[in-house]
């Protein structure tokens, strides 16, 4: 099954990733080569499997929830590329009908 | 000796013992960047005025009596994936801008805290995705032994560091060999400690299941010693083990393989596998037995055959959702006016090179609605069935011996047209990282051409130490690595 340009730009669009009309031949391309690739994965028979036994991973250790103050607000918002106050300012969110 | 051979031991106990100073050590590194980097390109950044803070803190540390640690004076580099206050870290990408992070990594604290003194920070393939650091956003790195070749990657900025000469020792990051094979191009010692060894706090997420900190050194004791500064518990990071570790420079004076059992990879022999990586490997394995240790078959039906696909499943879709964070909102780059929506979709259209885009795609379309079992799914489980398969492999073997990668340091543009070509590079390492294991390359011998070729040992969970022993037995056979012989080297 061939990945279609509307997949593409589907794909693009759930990643926020604008992508150019002249990107989308090679990443069509690319989607073909990965998927025929991963397709192979189909000839193992995984049924017996759970893909997620925590028990072959080392238990993750726990801490308290508690807040730390890392003492670096001033310098993280240094970094905003557009900032009020003590808030990174971001354009508008809601669309006016 | 020559400052450029030497071991971050010998600088150690130089400066320790005043035979020269953590300044002195300091400046010559400086001196060899200036001198080979215009052909090399190893660096995004040099940390002068850091560095030469802390090789003089340590200086008057040692005037005044103090230890300053057992990495005194030692010049690092790091990859620039790692965080450093105030100073740029970019991950080789554009959509970082001129970001100077507010705290260091755990790592950067470590090494500081050890008498270390950091010199600059690395090139790589942008966000660690690739295996050439040609997709630095930055420009190429030329490797150290033939600047027309690639050094590998990601971290390949890192190698050619040590390889060149530069430091003798720098850290990297290795998410499915991005350590190792670098290192086995530039003829370098490369380890991938076991998943959970040492903290990411602060090295900026690829994949998480499968990302963990390392080193490249010349000298296996090297290695030893910097995972002994490195490779301890952090509550920073909750995948840090909590298990003790080991006391890994004990390893570091071994001689001999005995009573160890190394596993050759049955189906290794169907691999692609150039003539003289072939050739390398088996002179390998006798030298093992010929130490010592006796050697036996084993199986790993699906890791050889089946890892690529794999990985190239988990690896971007964990990558698509850390990706997620660079937004045009809080630091970096930031385009798009007219709404939130066009702010994130301008600043990552403008932001990430092609690689990065084609990962961030392909892990979003493995995890989108209607694909999820078909891929991501199934990849989990064959990716239980490779942790199954060595694990059982363990049971019965110290190591695994197989080639780090199926080739020398392949030319640059060799395969800038096929990125899944590629891929097939990292055959041998990735495995590793999908089952959480430790890894490590060490300079085997050299192509016909002149070019460095590494092995690889892969260890079971928290085999660690075994793999130290390894490297240093055969150190004593093969000798320490070598520096690229960059004042002659041939290409542009």
């Amino acid at each position: 099954m061939a990945v279609t340009e509307r997949d593409v730009r589907h794909v693009a669009q759930l990643a926020r990733l604008e992508v150019k009309d002249a990107e989308l031949p090679s990443l069509m391309r690319h989607f073909d080569g990965i998927l025929a690739h991963f397709h192979r994965l189909n000839e193992l028979d995984l049924s017996e499997i759970d893909p997620f036994d925590a028990a072959a991973w080392e238990l993750t250790p726990w801490r308290a929830d508690e807040a730390v103050d890392a003492g670096i607000r001033d310098e993280a918002l240094r970094e905003a590329p557009e900032r009020k106050g003590d808030f990174f300012r971001v354009p508008r969110i809601l669309e006016e009908d | 000796m020559h400052a450029r051979d030497m071991s971050a031991c010998d600088i150690s106990h130089g400066v320790r013992t005043k035979r020269f100073s953590a300044e002195e050590v300091f400046d010559a590194s400086l001196d060899r960047i200036r001198a080979f980097e215009p052909k090399i390109h190893a660096l995004l950044s040099v940390t002068e005025e850091r560095g030469r803070c802390t090789a003089r803190a340590v200086d008057d540390a040692v005037q005044e009596g103090r230890d300053p640690g057992p990495l005194c004076g030692v010049p690092v580099v790091l990859k620039d994936n790692m965080t450093t206050r105030g100073a740029p870290t970019t991950c080789g990408s554009k959509i970082l801008g001129s970001w100077k992070p507010p705290y260091d990594a755990t790592v950067v604290r470590l090494l500081e805290e050890a008498g270390s003194v950091i010199v600059g920070k690395a090139n790589m393939d942008e966000f660690a995705m690739g295996s050439s650091t040609e997709f630095s956003a930055f420009g190429p790195t030329a490797n150290p032994w033939d600047t027309d070749r690639v050094p590998g990657g990601s971290s390949g900025g890192s190698a050619a560091s040590v390889s060149a000469g530069y430091v003798p020792l720098a850290l990297g990051s290795d998410t499915g060999g991005s350590i190792r094979q670098p290192a086995s191009f530039c003829g370098l010692y490369g380890l991938k400690p076991t998943y959970g060894h040492v903290s990411r706090y602060g090295l900026v997420a690829f994949a998480s299941s499968l990302d963990q900190i390392g080193v490249f050194t010349r000298y296996a004791s090297d290695l030893a010693l910097a995972l002994s500064v490195i490779g301890v518990e952090d509550a920073k990071d909750m995948t840090s083990s909590r298990r003790a570790r080991p006391e890994y420079m004990s390893q570091a004076q071994s001689d001999d393989m005995r009573g160890m059992r190394i596993g050759l990879v049955a189906e290794l022999a169907k691999a692609p596998v150039d003539a003289d990586v072939r050739s390398v490997f088996d002179a390998t394995a006798k030298k093992c037995e010929q130490l010592g240790a006796e050697i036996r078959e084993v199986s790993l039906p699906t890791v050889l055959e089946y890892g690529v696909p794999c990985y190239y499943i988990l690896a971007p879709a964990e990558a698509s959702s850390n990706l997620a964070r660079f937004d045009g909102v809080r630091y970096g780059m930031s385009l798009g006016e007219d709404s939130l929506l066009d702010r994130y979709v301008e600043t990552r259209g403008a932001g990430f090179g092609d690689e990065v885009k084609r990962r961030i795609l392909t892990g979003t379309y493995v995890l989108s609605s209607g694909y999820y079992d078909a891929y991501y799914l199934v990849a989990q489980k064959v990716r239980r069935r490779i942790t199954m398969e060595f694990a059982k492999a363990f049971e019965g073997l110290d190591a695994i011996l197989l080639p780090t990668a199926p080739t020398p340091a392949f030319k640059k543009g060799e395969f800038s047209d096929d990125p899944i070509r590629m891929y097939m590079a990292d055959i041998f390492t990735l495995p590793v990282n999908l089952a959480g294991l430790p890894g490590l390359s060490l300079n085997a011998g050299f192509s016909r051409e002149g070019l460095p070729i590494g092995m690889q040992f892969i260890g079971p969970k928290w085999g660690d130490a075994t793999l130290l022993r390894l490297a240093s037995t055969l150190e004593r056979t093969f000798g320490p690595c070598r520096c690229a012989p960059v004042e002659e080297v041939k290409g542009a």
